[in-house]
């Protein structure tokens, strides 16, 4: 156990004191009915709705005022609540709101709550009773899911491990962090599910993916560990759950693919509006993100190399093994992929971010790509 | 009575459906976008404007002209597209595996979908399942086409 009570209660007197007249005599302190804290109505903005975090930024309690540099909290307390003398310090390491404040975060985590659903229940995982897919099929389709399990779980551990380190004072980011947590756990046992029930059990792990998703795990700081896995993985991620959803052999695994797409689109957008919200309140940090992209888009290419990824999609958009199936596999996989990097430049812009493909390795892969696809007939939307 | 496809009627006809079936976009969630529905007629567009908030289809309007700026993204395609899946949907209760939205939009070659934000585009795909629900309403409705 790291910490250790600074007292033992169990051997001070006068604690065991205290307890005991209490217990005799009834009587009581009260003092904590005097805090001085703000008494305030809060009420719902739209009662359909319901109560939500927005509807409780007012005064003390509200989110609009926090400082860029809390100091005033380094506990458990509330935000808004009185902190008397004695409150532990918890270190957390995130103490500066640019940090990792992102415009609307408190919507993202309402509607994170408010579409929750269950891998085990809204499936209609009946609807495979008798499906049997083509042997190449099954297995490739196997080894999407056994890709994109592994990938969960590193995407479910990333966050996690940053919850206990941000300052409480963040109820709301640390709410949504809590909820993406919830959200990759239940990708992660809906891919395994699918997987299993191909028939084929599970296929490969992949080396080249588990490096790129370790380096999300041990990213040095919250906004870097924000901008390599909200904007960046999850961005390609999101692509990759539409692209999934169209080749989708059966309609269970359509309707896997949608609502997992839901969860994923709703993490990158808080990761784009932090990057917003650092460009805007912060234009000095713009090198320091830089810096970040520059190693999450290195690895987010290397993604590329991934043989028995890049493989498995190709036969399931061409169909099989044949050389026509293979022909059109290759084509709609390039098609996906320039997608992809498209799609990340097109955030960055919109971010504030418009030099990125000015001076990102990414971007001269993205035209060298499209270069190639465009001479080897494969038509770009 | 048959609605006409594409007619504002159509998109109030799925409102009053998505109210009837409140419990089912309760359990999928809050539903907080404005997007465009761009019909191609005869070389001509037709274009609607939906507002969705909460759990509900507030809003539905005709415009000449879909502002990309004041929607988070516009589906668009040749109406003979849109039969298609409404007739798709008709048939089988809910889109087929070949006919959902993001099928047919997935690379633009039938269905379309623009957008000036990204951010707003992706909307599309936080609310996917709830607006690929609000289009298999199309399943319960007698629809006639223009």
């Amino acid at each position: 156990m790291a910490y250790l009570s600074t007292t033992n209660f169990a051997e001070d007197k006068d604690f065991i004191d205290k307890w005991l007249y209490t217990i005799r005599t009834g009587q009581m302190d009260l003092s904590w009915m005097k805090s001085a804290t703000e008494k305030i109505s809060p009420e719902e903005a739209n009662p359909r709705r319901g109560l939500t975090y927005r509807d409780l930024n007012v005064g003390t309690y509200g989110y609009t005022d926090i400082p860029e540099k809390v100091r005033n909290n380094r506990s458990y307390a509330p935000r808004g609540a009185e902190i008397p003398d004695g409150v532990p310090d918890a270190q957390p390491w995130v103490s500066r709101k640019s940090e990792l404040w992102a415009f609307n975060t408190e919507s993202y985590y309402e509607e994170a709550v408010s579409r929750q659903w269950n891998a085990t229940t809204d499936i209609p995982w009946d609807r495979l009773d008798g499906v049997e897919l083509p042997e190449v099929t099954g297995k490739a389709l196997s080894q999407l899911m056994t890709f994109l399990t592994e990938v969960e779980m590193i995407a479910t551990d990333t966050p996690a491990m940053w919850l206990p380190r941000l300052n409480p004072d963040f109820i709301e980011v640390r709410s949504f962090i809590a909820a993406q947590a919830m959200d990759e756990a239940r990708h992660a046992e809906v891919f395994r599910k699918r997987a299993l029930t191909t028939g084929w059990g599970l296929m490969q792990a992949s080396p080249i993916n588990e490096m790129a998703l370790k380096h999300l795990r041990d990213a040095d700081s919250f906004s870097e560990m924000s901008v390599a896995l909200h904007l960046v993985a999850e961005g390609n991620v999101l692509t990759l759950f539409r692209f999934s959803e169209y080749l989708s052999p059966t309609d269970v695994d359509k309707k896997i693919f949608r609502l997992v797409m839901q969860d994923e689109a709703r993490h990158v957008g808080y990761g784009m509006q932090h990057f917003k919200y650092v460009l805007e309140h912060f234009p000095e940090k713009r090198e320091v993100l830089h810096a970040h992209l520059d190693e999450a888009e290195n690895i987010s290419f290397a993604g590329a190399a991934a043989t028995e990824l890049t493989e498995a999609f190709i036969i399931l958009a061409g169909g099989g093994l044949k050389k026509e199936n293979i022909e059109q596999g290759i084509k709609i996989t390039t098609q996906f992929n320039l997608k992809q990097m498209q799609e990340h430049f097109e955030r960055l812009d919109k971010c504030g971010m418009p030099e990125r493909r000015e001076r990102s390795k990414l971007y001269l892969m993205y035209e060298m790509g499209r270069a190639a696809a465009e001479n080897a007939g494969i038509k770009l939307n | 009575m048959s609605i006409s496809f594409p007619s504002t009627e159509y998109f109030e006809a799925l409102k009053a459906q998505m109210a009837a079936n409140e419990e089912k976009f309760r359990r999928l969630g809050f539903i907080d976008t404005t997007f465009g529905v761009s019909v191609g007629v005869n070389g001509k567009a037709r274009n609607f404007v939906l507002e969705f908030e909460v759990f509900d289809l507030k809003n539905v309007s005709e415009v000449p002209a879909i502002d990309l700026k004041k929607v988070d993204f516009q589906i668009e395609g040749d109406s003979h597209v849109w039969r298609e899946m409404i007739e798709n949907i008709r048939r089988n209760g809910e889109a087929d595996s070949a006919h959902d939205i993001n099928t047919l939009a997935h690379f633009g070659e039938r269905l379309k979908i623009v957008y000036d934000d990204p951010d707003g585009h992706d909307k599309l795909y936080r609310f996917m399942e709830s607006i690929q629900e609000f289009f298999d309403l199309s399943s319960k409705l007698e629809v006639s086409f223009n």
